[in-house]
């Protein structure tokens, strides 16, 4: 039982339990927040598995956009607060049942799986690093360049949706 | 049979359940964005695994774990984009009332 | 052999050829007999010469038929045409006024050519054949006024009695066959012993039929309700000449017993024969029981065993009779009637034409030097030579005695009485057909003697008591005849003689009424198997009726079935196909119609619903995709 193994398994849990504090609890912005720390403790699994830049990368822009998602809860949400108490689910048994399969036939792949010998040896963050920026720009230039263009054009899109047009009456 | 490796994709198959279940289940487009955030979440979870456990010397596999966290970035925003459009048009969010696809 | 030809095909031909153009009469008949009388000189002087012509013609295996045109059979020929080309010649004059005057020709036409075969026939069956046709001919002939009322029983009653008579020339001929192996007359008048009796008994019984010798005498007189040109040809030279035409024939072969028995009958019908015609008051009938009378002493002269006596004096008699016949004829045209009474005085109207009779009667009664005179005398020495002499002697004399007799009384009854002064008709055929036939009865005579040297025939020595006989007969009888009524002549035979000397009833009573009453049994008979045959027909006929009619109403009944089948089969069908076929199809419209519907509620538009069926097929394509390694 290395530590990794404990951290992993601590973190692990809590990650599962924060997700499912996300759907529990009636208040909006504590939805977002449990996720939030969900988000988190999944960039501190990245971490504690030797993959440094992921791991940060994944805390920040969570914590980013976890931040975004409270403000736009509040905004759209009827009861941001959660004081109403309201049951907001539907198709609830349908929903636990997907939940449950894909759970049970991940986990039966998981465990049944021959995954073969562990890999010993890491590269150092740095070389990762270099690596990883090396495989970027070279490899997966291509596959880069898609993603920026979708990001860019994603960008636009949401923005021209959300402004508000002129001519319509305002709501 | 790694332990480490089995802790961490059951954490991720574990994630993956719960934002199953809440994608699913959740009548806010905002909650609906969260379930979907966890599932990506899971996916990662298991990239990184398995980059770490089986096969390190692969960059690519941080490569798409990048990739997707640029995809959760975009879907979001367009989402949230959605949203707020809708919110103007209809006054709400609530996936109940969004019957216009109906054949 | 065209002589032959000629002698037989002309008539026949132009009788035919009467019936199919029915004109021009008078020439088609002329040439028929010219023709034929050229064909039987031409047999004649052929034979004469010293040839027979002879034919022969294929008809039974082993029988065929014979045509002899030998010495004797030539003269008969000769005689047969001579006598019908007259005949026919008078015939067109007196027939002129008659309708039916194709039939008349062309039945005469055919008689002579029936006859001239009888005559020229070389073997038995053919001469059968033609004895039949000669009597056949006679029929039609009878009767040719059929309408009238009478004819037509005496035509049948006269071939009734004459066929009778035939059986015995049929049994008689078949002996003679039988006996000689062969058909051909010459070969089979060889015959001896008791076939040649029997044969002889039975000819004679056939001559007695066809030439109305005792007791077959009557259908004679019958016969003369004919046409007088019937009766001077069919019934006075060739028809009844038949019968004595085959005796003398037969002659050779006639035994002893057979000879007197034809002595004997032709005696008695000399005399018997002579009394009634004596006793008759018609004249043709008279006529008809003189011929009767000739022929029997021309049986006499067979019977005495020289033939060639009779057959001159049947050359002779053939001339005479028939040219009396046509006297007769003449007067009966003038009178409308042969009564002697009606004809009192018929002669003196006419006087040339009782000339013509007068010569030929006493030609008939033995009157040196006409031709009569010759034969009779011929006859009367052939009785007196013959060993039944003493029987046949008186039988001659009295028959010339009546002869003389009866044809005096003609020629008295002919001659006494008035006169008409009216116009008498022009009659130039008749008197020629008549005048022709009187002057071969008178000049015959002195041909006799080359006739007897063509003849090879033996007449018997004329003893000088002969010829005074026949001239004191026959003086004697005309005197008588002429002077004396016949009924004191006859005194108490007058009334059998007026009878017909009928016995027993007669032929009517012994043949004609027997004949008759088998006709009607047998015609019953044959009606009754033809009502049972009908009555049979008519059961089967109704039973096999019933029978279509019940199998029809089954087929009926069965069809009616079958279409109730097929109705059946057919709303089967109409319920399958509604119940079954419509209500699948129906059923699968609706069924794809809901799960249309179904199908639709997944597009319910909700958001939710549509991640959760996107999660659904992403987990389907999944578990295909991790499977198909194992699978593929």
């Amino acid at each position: 039982m290395s530590a990794q193994l404990i951290f992993l398994a601590f973190f692990g849990a809590a990650a599962v339990w924060f997700g499912v504090v996300v759907f529990r609890t009636h208040s909006m912005v504590r939805s977002a927040i449990a996720l939030l720390f969900s988000q988190t403790a999944v960039g501190v699994m990245f971490l504690l598995m030797q993959a440094e830049f992921l791991g940060v990368l994944q805390i920040m822009m969570m914590a980013t956009e976890m931040s975004v998602m409270a403000i736009f809860m509040v905004m759209f949400m009827m009861d941001p607060g959660g004081m109403g108490a309201m049951e907001m689910t539907h198709q609830k048994r349908l929903s636990l049942w997907a939940g449950g399969i894909g759970l049970v036939a991940a986990l039966a792949v998981i465990w049944l799986a021959d995954w073969g010998p562990a890999a010993m040896v890491i590269p150092a963050a740095a070389e990762q690093t270099a690596d990883l920026g090396r495989e970027l720009l070279g490899r997966s230039m291509f596959i880069f360049q898609s993603a920026g263009l979708t990001i860019l054009t994603a960008m636009v899109a949401a923005t021209m949706v959300a402004i508000a047009p002129e001519t319509e009456h305002a709501p | 049979m790694i332990p480490e490796l089995i802790i961490a994709l059951s954490a991720g198959a574990a994630m993956f359940g719960v934002g199953l279940y809440g994608a699913l289940s959740q009548t806010n487009l905002v909650m609906i964005i969260m379930g979907v955030e966890l599932i990506l979440a899971a996916a990662l979870v298991n990239i990184v695994a398995f980059w770490r456990y089986l096969h390190p010397d692969e960059p690519a596999a941080q490569m798409f774990v990048l990739i997707v966290m640029a995809v959760m970035a975009v879907e979001m925003a367009v989402g949230f984009g959605i949203a707020i459009a809708r919110f103007r048009s209809r006054g709400s969010v609530e996936m109940e009332e969004a019957r216009e696809l109906k054949g | 052999m065209t002589m032959l030809a000629l002698t037989l095909l002309a008539p026949l031909l132009a009788a035919g050829a009467i019936l199919a153009l029915r004109r021009a009469l008078g020439l088609l008949v002329l040439t028929g007999a010219g023709l034929g009388l050229i064909g039987a000189a031409g047999l004649f002087l052929g034979a004469a010469g010293g040839d027979p012509v002879t034919a022969t013609l294929p008809f039974l295996p082993s029988f065929p038929v014979l045509l002899l045109a030998s010495p004797l059979t030539a003269t008969l020929s000769l005689m047969v045409a001579t006598v019908a080309a007259m005949v026919l010649v008078y015939g067109i004059g007196y027939m002129a006024k008659d309708p039916e005057r194709p039939r008349f020709f062309a039945t005469m036409l055919f008689f002579i050519a029936a006859m001239q075969l009888l005559v020229l026939a070389g073997d038995w069956i053919t001469l059968l054949a033609a004895w039949e046709m000669i009597g056949f001919s006679s029929y039609l002939l009878i009767g040719f006024w059929h309408s009238r009322a009478g004819v037509a029983e005496a035509a049948t009653r006269a071939f009734l009695y004459t066929r009778s008579a035939d059986l015995g020339l049929y049994i008689g001929a078949f002996v003679l066959i039988g006996a000689a192996g062969t058909s051909e007359i010459s070969a089979t008048l060889n015959t001896t012993g008791t076939p040649a009796l029997i044969a002889g008994l039975l000819l004679l019984i056939a001559a007695m039929g066809k030439s109305a010798q005792v007791p077959l005498q009557d259908w004679l007189m019958r016969a003369m309700a004919g046409p007088t040109p019937v009766s001077a040809l069919l019934h006075s030279a060739t028809l009844v000449a038949a019968g004595a035409i085959l005796l003398i024939r037969s002659a050779p072969m006639l035994p002893g017993g057979a000879l007197l028995a034809i002595g004997l009958v032709g005696g008695a019908t000399a005399v018997i024969a002579g009394l009634i015609a004596l006793a008759e008051r018609d004249l043709k009938r008279l006529l008809a029981a003189s011929t009767a009378s000739q022929y029997g002493l021309m049986l006499v002269a067979v019977g005495a065993g020289a033939p060639v006596a009779a057959l001159l004096h049947l050359i002779a008699h053939a001339a005479i009779k028939s040219s009396l016949f046509l006297g007769a004829g003449i007067f009966q045209h003038d009178r409308d009637s042969t009564d002697l009474a009606a004809l009192a005085g018929a002669g003196r109207a006419r006087p040339g034409i009782f000339a013509g009779f007068a010569i030929a009667a006493l030609a008939l009664a033995g009157i040196p030097p006409l031709a009569g005179f010759y034969s009779k005398d011929a006859i009367i020495a052939a009785a007196l030579q013959s060993p039944a002499a003493p029987w046949l002697l008186p039988l001659t004399l009295a028959g010339s005695l009546l002869t003389g007799a009866y044809m005096g009384r003609a020629m008295r009854a002919l001659w006494s009485g008035p006169a008409p002064q009216s116009a008498r008709s022009r009659i130039p055929l008749m008197a020629a057909g008549m005048m022709v036939l009187v002057l071969l009865a008178a000049g015959m005579g002195p041909g006799f003697a080359t006739l007897e040297h063509l003849l090879d025939g033996a007449l018997p020595e004329a003893a000088p008591i002969v010829p005074i006989l026949g001239l004191v007969a026959g003086v004697s009888g005309l005197a008588l005849g002429w002077l004396i009524a016949p009924a004191r002549l006859l005194g108490p035979l007058m009334g059998p003689a007026q009878n017909g000397f009928r016995i027993a009833g007669g032929m009517d009573g012994l043949v004609a009424r027997p004949a008759r009453a088998i006709a009607s049994a047998c015609a019953a008979f044959e009606a009754r198997l033809l009502a049972a045959q009908i009555g049979m027909i008519r059961g089967i006929g109704l039973g096999i009726a019933r029978l279509v009619e019940r199998s029809d109403a089954a087929l009926y009944a069965f069809s009616l079935w079958i279409g109730r089948q097929n109705l059946h089969l057919g709303n089967r069908a109409r319920w399958t196909d509604t119940n079954r076929i419509d209500a699948a199809i129906f059923g699968l419209v609706a069924r794809v119609i809901a799960a249309g519907g179904r199908a639709r509620r997944l597009q319910s538009g909700f958001i939710h619903r549509e991640l959760a069926l996107t999660f659904a097929g992403i987990a389907l394509v999944t578990g295909v995709l991790l499977a198909a390694p194992y699978f593929l």
